[in-house]
C-alpha cells in the first residue's frame, strides 16, 4: 500500500501578503510530480509552508499524510511523519557535522558512514564535503547534492525539492535527477520537485506535471504539459488567462 | 572571631618579606575594594562583596579529586598539586621543566601594571608563595604541565610564574577548583622567550559559590608565541583579565575565551593586548553562552603602541543568550597610535538562530537535540583550539552544565 499527500485549498500568508491562495494536489507514493511556474508564483512558499518554515502562516486549507492532519504537526513531527524538504538555499549550520545531524534525525546508526559516503558517489559529491559543517563553505551545488545525501539517507516517504536543479551544471543535474527517479523506484519515494527551468525534465521523468500561478495550480497534466510550456510559455496559464475548469 | 584583616596582618609578620608584604596590604587598605562607580567594576555584585564574608574559619575537610582532574592526570607529563596557593606536590621530573616555590617577589613592571588595582595588592600580601616553572632554554616538552590548584579555605591568593626561556615549547594547564563560598584571587604571570611557544590553558570550575577575580599578563619576545585559552565554567562572581604586552618584534598571541554561565553567575572577561613590536600580531576570541538569570561581560582593548608597524590585531567576541533573563553586554575597544596597522573587531549578542534551528528540525532532529546541537556547534570552534583531550573534558562539563539549566529561550 502507497502513501497519500493531499493538499487542499492552501492559503499561506508571508509577511502580510497572501501568497498561497487555494491550492490543491494529491499526489501517492513512487509518483514523480513536477510543480513549474514563474517567478513569484508561489512554488517556494508551497515547498517551506509543508515544512513549517517561521514566518508561513497558513491561513486555511489543509495538507494530510495518509489521512495525518500535516499541519497540526511541528517540523520534527513532519520530517518524522515521513515529508523531507531540500532547500532551494540550504542552511549553514556551523559546528555541525552531517553525520550528527542525521543521526538526531533518526538515521539508523549502523553503517550510517558508508551510506553517506554511497549516496554522497551517487550524486557525485566528493565525500569529504560530508566532513565539513553542515554547508559551511560550499558551492550553491555541493549543497543541493548534500541535501539529495540527507534524502537518501533518510528515505522519506515524500520528498519536497525546492529549486533542486538551479546551481548545477548538466552532469550533476543529471545525477541528481537519475538519483530522484532511483529513490521512487527504491523506497517508493514519492517526489514532488519544484523548479522554474524545463531542463529538470529531460532527465526527471514526471508522472504529473503541475503549472503554478498567482498561488495556485492552475494545471495539471501529463508529461505532454511540459511540451506545451515549451513552446507558448507560462503566459497561456497565467491565472487570470485561464479557464475555471 | 578573628577579623580578616586581623588574619592578614599575622600572616605576613610571619613571612620572610613581611615589610613588602605590609606596604602591599596597606595600599590595598588604602585603595579599599572596588566599588561599580568604578567602571571597570560596574557589573560585578560589589554589594555582596566584604572581605569578612572570608574571614579564617574552618577549613573544610579536603575532598577527593575531581573526574577533571584525574581526567587531565591521565595525560599530563607532570602534575604539580596547590591547595591555597601552596604546593603540596610537584610531581614526578619533566625533562626540561622544573618547578619551585619562591618567595614571592615582583619585578617593577608588575607592580607598575597592578598599581591601581586592588586585587592585585591583595594577591602580593597574602600569596604563601610564587609557583615558579620555568622552561629551559630550547626544551621541547611534548605532555602538558598540569598545576591544579584547590582552594581549601575561605580565600586564597594563588601567585603563578610560568617562564619560557628562548626557544622553548611547551604546554601548561591551570585548573582551579574547590572554594565553596570562598574568594579566590589568583595572579598570574607568563614570560615567552624569543622563538618560544607557550600553549596555556586556564579552566576555572570553581564551587557555584565562589567568587573568582583573577588576572594575567604575558610578555612574549621576539617571534614568542602566547597561545592561550581560558575557559570558565565554575563561581558566582568570575572575573577573569588577561593581558599580554607583544614586546618583542614578531611576537604573536592568541587568546580564547569561552565561558557558559547558569543560575545567577556573572562572567565579567576583561582583555587588554598591548602591541609594542613591530610585525606583532594577535588574535582574540571570546564565545561564550548565557542561561538562566546568568549574565556576561566582555570588555577587550586592543592597544598599539608608536612604532609597533605592520601589527596585525583581532577580536572578535559572540554571546550567545539562552533564556530571556540572560544578559551579554560586549564592548571591544581599540586604541591605535600607529597608521601602517592592520586592525578589526566584532562582535554579536543573540539567542540561537531561528532558521538554522528550524532547518534541523525540518531534518526529523526534535528541538532539544536542534539546540544541544547548535550549541555545541558555537562551542566547536574554541573547543577544536584545545589539547584533544582536554576538549573532550571541557565538552562533557559544559554539556553537563547545559543539562542543568532550567530555561532556555525557545
Amino acid at each position: 500500500m502507497g502513501s497519500h499527500l493531499v493538499i487542499e485549498g492552501l492559503h499561506v500568508e508571508v509577511g502580510g501578503v497572501l501568497v498561497l491562495k487555494g491550492l490543491d494536489l494529491s499526489m501517492r507514493s513512487g509518483e514523480v510530480h513536477v510543480i513549474m511556474g514563474p517567478n513569484g508564483s508561489g512554488k517556494s512558499t508551497l515547498a517551506h509552508a509543508l515544512a513549517g518554515r517561521p514566518g508561513y502562516r497558513v491561513v486555511s486549507g489543509t495538507v494530510s499524510l495518509d489521512g495525518v492532519d500535516l499541519l497540526a504537526l511541528s517540523p520534527t513531527e513532519r520530517a518524522r511523519a515521513g515529508l523531507l524538504l531540500a532547500l532551494q538555499q540550504p542552511l549553514e549550520v556551523p559546528g555541525v557535522r552531517p553525520y550528527d545531524l542525521l543521526l538526531a534525525a533518526g538515521a539508523d546508526p549502523s553503517g550510517l558512514r558508508e551510506r553517506m559516503i554511497d549516496e554522497a558517489r551517487r550524486v557525485e559529491l566528493s565525500p569529504d564535503v560530508l566532513e565539513r559543517f553542515v554547508n559551511v563553505d560550499l558551492s550553491g551545488g555541493e549543497r543541493k547534492r548534500a541535501e539529495m545525501v540527507q534524502v537518501g539517507v533518510l528515505r522519506p516517504r515524500f520528498a519536497v525539492l525546492d529549486e533542486i536543479d538551479s546551481g548545477l551544471d548538466v552532469d550533476a543535474l543529471g545525477a541528481v535527477a537519475r538519483r530522484l527517479s532511483a529513490a521512487a523506484h527504491e523506497w517508493g519515494c514519492g517526489i514532488l520537485a519544484i523548479t522554474h527551468f524545463r531542463r529538470l525534465l529531460s532527465e526527471l521523468v514526471p508522472t504529473r506535471i503541475h503549472v503554478m500561478s498567482e498561488g495556485r495550480v492552475v494545471a495539471t497534466g501529463g508529461p505532454e504539459l511540459a511540451e506545451v510550456l515549451e513552446r507558448d510559455g507560462y503566459e497561456p496559464f497565467r491565472a487570470s488567462a485561464a479557464q475555471p475548469s | 572571631m578573628t577579623t580578616f584583616a586581623d588574619a592578614a596582618t599575622s600572616f605576613i609578620a610571619l613571612q620572610p618579606d613581611a615589610a613588602d608584604r605590609a606596604r602591599a596590604w596597606a595600599t590595598f587598605e588604602a585603595l579599599g575594594l572596588p566599588t561599580t562607580t568604578d567602571e571597570v567594576w560596574r557589573y560585578a555584585p560589589l554589594g555582596e562583596l566584604s572581605l569578612e564574608r572570608f574571614a579564617p574559619s574552618t577549613t573544610s575537610p579536603a575532598r577527593a579529586e575531581s573526574n577533571i582532574v584525574q581526567g587531565l592526570a591521565a595525560h599530563a607529563g607532570l602534575v604539580v598539586r596547590v591547595v591555597d596557593g601552596v604546593v603540596t606536590s610537584t610531581g614526578e621530573t619533566l625533562e626540561g621543566v622544573s618547578v619551585t616555590s619562591e618567595v614571592t617577589r615582583r619585578d617593577a613592571d608588575d607592580v607598575a601594571r597592578y598599581a591601581d588595582d586592588a586585587f592585585a595588592h591583595l594577591n602580593a600580601a597574602l600569596a604563601p608563595t610564587t609557583i615558579v616553572v620555568r622552561v629551559a632554554r630550547g626544551a621541547q616538552v611534548t605532555r602538558p604541565v598540569v598545576i591544579v590548584h584547590r582552594t581549601d579555605s575561605r580565600a586564597s591568593f594563588p601567585h603563578t610564574f610560568v617562564t619560557l626561556e628562548d626557544g622553548a615549547d611547551a604546554t601548561v594547564v591551570e585548573y582551579y577548583e574547590g572554594g565553596e563560598d570562598a574568594l579566590v584571587v589568583p595572579i598570574s604571570e607568563y614570560r615567552v622567550g624569543e622563538n618560544a611557544v607557550l600553549r596555556l590553558v586556564t579552566y576555572q570550575r570553581l564551587a557555584a559559590s565562589a567568587w573568582h577575580i583573577a588576572r594575567s599578563t604575558g610578555v612574549v619576545a621576539r617571534d614568542g608565541r602566547l597561545l592561550q585559552a581560558v575557559v570558565g565554567l565554575g563561581g558566582y562572581y568570575d572575573r577573569s583579565r588577561n593581558d599580554a604586552v607583544l614586546a618583542g618584534p614578531g611576537s604573536h598571541n592568541e587568546l580564547r575565551t569561552t565561558f557558559l554561565g547558569a543560575g545567577r553567575q556573572v562572567h565579567d572577561f576583561r582583555t587588554h593586548q598591548l602591541h609594542l613590536g613591530a610585525h606583532s600580531s594577535s588574535l582574540l576570541l571570546s564565545k561564550g553562552a548565557v542561561a538562566d538569570e546568568s549574565r556576561s561581560i566582555y570588555t577587550g582593548l586592543i592597544e598599539i603602541e608608536h612604532g609597533a608597524r605592520r601589527t596585525d590585531a583581532r577580536q572578535t567576541n559572540h554571546n550567545l543568550l539562552l533564556s530571556p533573563l540572560a544578559h551579554a553586554d560586549s564592548v571591544p575597544n581599540l586604541d591605535i597610535r600607529e597608521n601602517d596597522v592592520r586592525c578589526a573587531h566584532a562582535s554579536s549578542v543573540g539567542p540561537l538562530d531561528e532558521l538554522q534551528r528550524w532547518y534541523l528540525e525540518s531534518r526529523g532532529v526534535t528541538p532539544a537535540d536542534a539546540q544541544r546541537l547548535m550549541i555545541r556547534g558555537f562551542y566547536n570552534e574554541m573547543l577544536v583550539a584545545l589539547p584533544a583531550q582536554l576538549a573532550e573534558l571541557v565538552e562533557r562539563d559544559v554539556t553537563g552544565v547545559l543539562e542543568s539549566v532550567t530555561a532556555v529561550a525557545s
